[in-house]
């Protein structure tokens, strides 16, 4: 075959060309940029949810009529109630100790929505206990009633103690927790069922990152050969060049810029991530663990390994079906066979997620067309042997050969052939006639 | 040194678009591809430039076959123009001449110089779709000899060009083959390949109906054709009664008149000194191509043959 001879340099100074034209292109620069906010403000999500959740605040008016509570009763409920909250952070329960005795301007103030509930302390005399009515509008099984309840527990008991003549200084001192790791690889685990929801969250994404990657950036590579066709420049092309360098060089320049596009993605998500905590100590005032749960080095490998891939075998058959049609606007109805193809594997690697040791879903993670998603779903299971994932990739890896011998005899007849329909009959034939 | 095409047959579906066709075409000459619409000759060039495979015969360049050569061989202009339309000029040229192996800052310089003697140097830094589509032209063929190729082939290299850049392009060509330089090109003007070739053929349908030097072509015909005028009587009446003489054209200024194979053309001379007429122009003539041309290719077939716009044909 001589059209492997010389892959370089023309497949370089094609690829080259068409990277240059796709990212200097209005549309490749809007939906970066467009994308890349999006991924940033993503990452941002959980400080504004904090922040929506953290303004709602709970203000408690406190009328004590029992003169004999403990003095620092409103500081024990503050402790009680704030207590995650570190010194100047952001307080959901507001407190208020009315100095009057009189009920009857608190009930206004209450009426009136200056509180949302009012807490009266007395005595009861049966028992010498303290006894507390709450006058709200809150639900009476809400969470802020059942904190509140709690808080009211530990004064009680406080109250108790004090009664009982003990020293409450060391009753109140914070308990103090120390958390041990059981593994010894040193950090805490997670419960199980938490860790395999995010690690198949995790991979759900992945998966839909290669099955974006593989409908978008396809769908440039066989519109640019629809584009070469319909403005004739193809002719030109075809005696400078032999149809496998084009196509490596169309494959390239815009699997490229693909990856640049994913690239500045994820430097918006990574500069997210870490904006996070600076913004989140600024809005918040207050800072969370960072945690990138169930990312794992052999998950993120089989990722890069079957995006570069898949891409690769896909984008080879979008080619092959680009050059077949004549007009840009013939490109979608030309290539929907693939795409349905595409979304097929997708929806069966989604299923697999949750079932990755059933057959079907091992047979189907051999097959090029959808091992690309259904290995990424195994690998995130564990269930796997290395050698699975090895017979996968040279597969896969002979498929994308097969693919680029076919796709360059039905692209260099493909491409002569205008103002045709495009069935089977035309694609076989056209690929036995071409050089 | 010579480009040999030797029994080439190609067919799309029931349309036989090349039928044997056999051909030498010598360097250091401008060789003319005459046909009607859809006669073959892009189907022929695609084949010599290896873009289409003949179903039988073969091609050779200086003795190998047309599927070693190397591409940078060929320069091509093809008959369906094309550019990236929002790439800029230079860039383009500088692209297509890198794909034949010229380093991008020759053709860089080589383009200008171009750009310069087509006189559109100002056009360099636009955009293809802002350029008129006889400019988009001359930037083709430019794209089309950048890289300095020892053969030339052009599909109707002349048509919507404006008088001054035909002059223009026919200046380059002849330049170019006298560096030795073999350029074929195909037209239907006939003027064009009468002023510019050397040797032609002419293709029908497929097959090849006549080929070799123009003068030869035109002797080759048996015929010979009489231009005639006198004075006083520019119709020249009497000459439709002579034997073996056949009007072809009554012009202002002359009678043209074909004289048949077994006849001398100087009888018309004789009848007029004879009638006592003043006679002011005589002329022995070969038959122009255009004559030959409508003769061999049975006047002009007005159904479209042409293989690619069609759909039924693949």
């Amino acid at each position: 075959m001589s059209a492997w001879r010389s892959l370089l340099p023309n497949a370089w100074i094609i690829a080259a060309r068409e990277y240059r034209t796709r990212v200097a292109s209005g549309a490749f620069i809007a939906g970066t940029v467009i994308l890349a906010a999006i991924a940033f403000a993503v990452t941002q999500a959980p400080i504004l949810i904090d922040y929506v959740s953290g303004t709602t605040q709970t203000r408690i008016a406190i009328l004590v009529r029992a003169s004999d509570a403990p003095r620092q009763g409103a500081a024990v409920l503050d402790n009680a109630l704030n207590g995650g909250t570190g010194a100047g952070g952001h307080k959901e329960y507001v407190l208020t100790l009315l100095s009057s005795t009189d009920i009857s301007p608190a009930q206004v103030a209450l009426e009136k929505g200056t509180f949302d509930g009012l807490l009266v302390v007395d005595r009861d005399p049966a028992s010498g206990n303290l006894a507390f009515t709450l006058r709200t509008d809150m639900p009476s099984d809400g969470r802020q009633v059942v904190m509140i309840t709690s808080a009211l527990h530990v004064l009680a008991i406080e109250d108790g103690l004090e009664r009982a003549g003990t020293s409450t200084a060391s009753v109140l001192a914070p308990a103090n927790l120390q958390v041990v790791p059981v593994s010894t690889s040193g950090s805490a685990k997670t419960s199980n069922l938490t860790q395999s929801i995010s690690a198949s969250l995790l991979t759900t994404g992945l998966i839909v990152l290669i099955f974006m990657a593989i409908l978008t950036y396809g769908a440039w590579v066989a519109m640019s050969v629809a584009e070469e066709k319909g403005s004739r420049v193809m002719e030109l092309m075809l005696n400078a060049t032999t149809p496998i360098q084009m196509l490596a060089g169309k494959v390239i320049g815009h699997g490229a810029a693909g990856l640049s596009q994913y690239g500045i993605v994820l430097a918006a998500v990574l500069a997210g991530l870490a904006a996070q905590q600076p913004l989140r100590q600024a809005i918040l005032g207050s800072s969370s663990d960072l945690s990138l749960g169930g990312l794992q080095l052999p998950v993120l490998g089989t990722f890069v390994v079957f995006f570069v891939l898949g891409f690769l075998f896909y984008s080879l058959l979008y080619a092959a079906l680009g050059s077949l049609v004549s007009r840009q606007e013939d490109v979608t109805s030309a290539t929907s066979p693939l795409t349905v193809v595409i979304m097929l594997g997708y929806f069966m690697s989604v299923a697999a997620v949750q079932s990755t040791s059933d057959t079907w879903v091992v047979v189907m993670s051999f097959v090029p067309f959808f091992s690309p998603y259904m290995m990424l779903a195994r690998v995130s299971a564990g269930h796997i042997q290395p050698w699975e994932i090895g017979l996968a990739v040279v597969l896969l890896l002979a498929a994308i050969v097969i693919a680029l011998t076919f796709a360059a005899r039905v692209y260099s007849a493909g491409v002569l052939l205008y103002g045709q329909r495009v069935g089977v009959r035309q694609i076989l034939r056209a690929a036995r006639a071409s050089r | 040194m010579s480009l040999i095409i030797e029994s080439v047959s190609k067919r799309f579906g029931d349309v036989q678009a090349l039928d044997a066709i056999s051909l030498e075409i010598a360097p250091g000459q401008i060789f003319g591809f005459l046909g009607a619409n859809g006669a073959g000759k892009t189907t022929a060039m695609r084949i010599v430039l290896d873009i289409l495979r003949p179903d039988s015969g073969s091609v050779t360049w200086n003795g190998s076959p047309n599927t070693r050569v190397s591409r940078e061989t060929w320069g091509y202009l093809p008959e369906e123009r094309g550019l990236y339309a929002r790439m800029k000029v230079l860039d383009q040229l500088v692209f297509f001449s890198r794909l034949h192996g010229v380093e991008a800052g020759r053709a860089r310089r080589e383009a200008l110089a171009w750009l310069d003697r087509f006189r559109i140097p100002e056009y360099a830094d636009r955009r293809a779709e802002q350029l008129s589509k006889g400019n988009q032209q001359k930037i083709q063929f430019i794209a089309a000899i950048l890289h300095d190729p020892q053969v030339l082939l052009m599909d109707e290299p002349f048509t919507g060009l404006d008088p001054v850049n035909v002059a223009l392009l026919k200046e380059a060509l002849t330049e170019m083959r006298d560096e030795g330089k073999t350029i074929v090109f195909s037209t239907h003007q006939m003027e064009m390949v009468e002023e510019l070739c050397q040797s032609i053929a002419i293709l029908d349908r497929g097959r090849l109906v006549e080929s070799g030097s123009v003068r030869d072509v035109r002797r080759a015909s048996g015929r010979q054709v009489v231009r005639l005028a006198v004075a006083g009587d520019p119709q020249i009446g009497w000459l439709d009664g002579m034997d073996g003489l056949r009007i072809t054209r009554r012009g202002q200024d002359f009678v043209e008149a074909e004289v048949g194979r077994d006849h001398d053309p100087d009888m018309v001379l004789r009848a007029a000194l004879a009638r006592d007429c003043r006679v002011l122009r005589f002329e022995i003539t070969d038959p122009s191509l255009e004559e030959i041309f409508i003769e061999r290719v049975g006047g002009f077939d007005t159904s479209e043959r042409t293989l690619a716009p069609r759909s039924e044909s693949a």
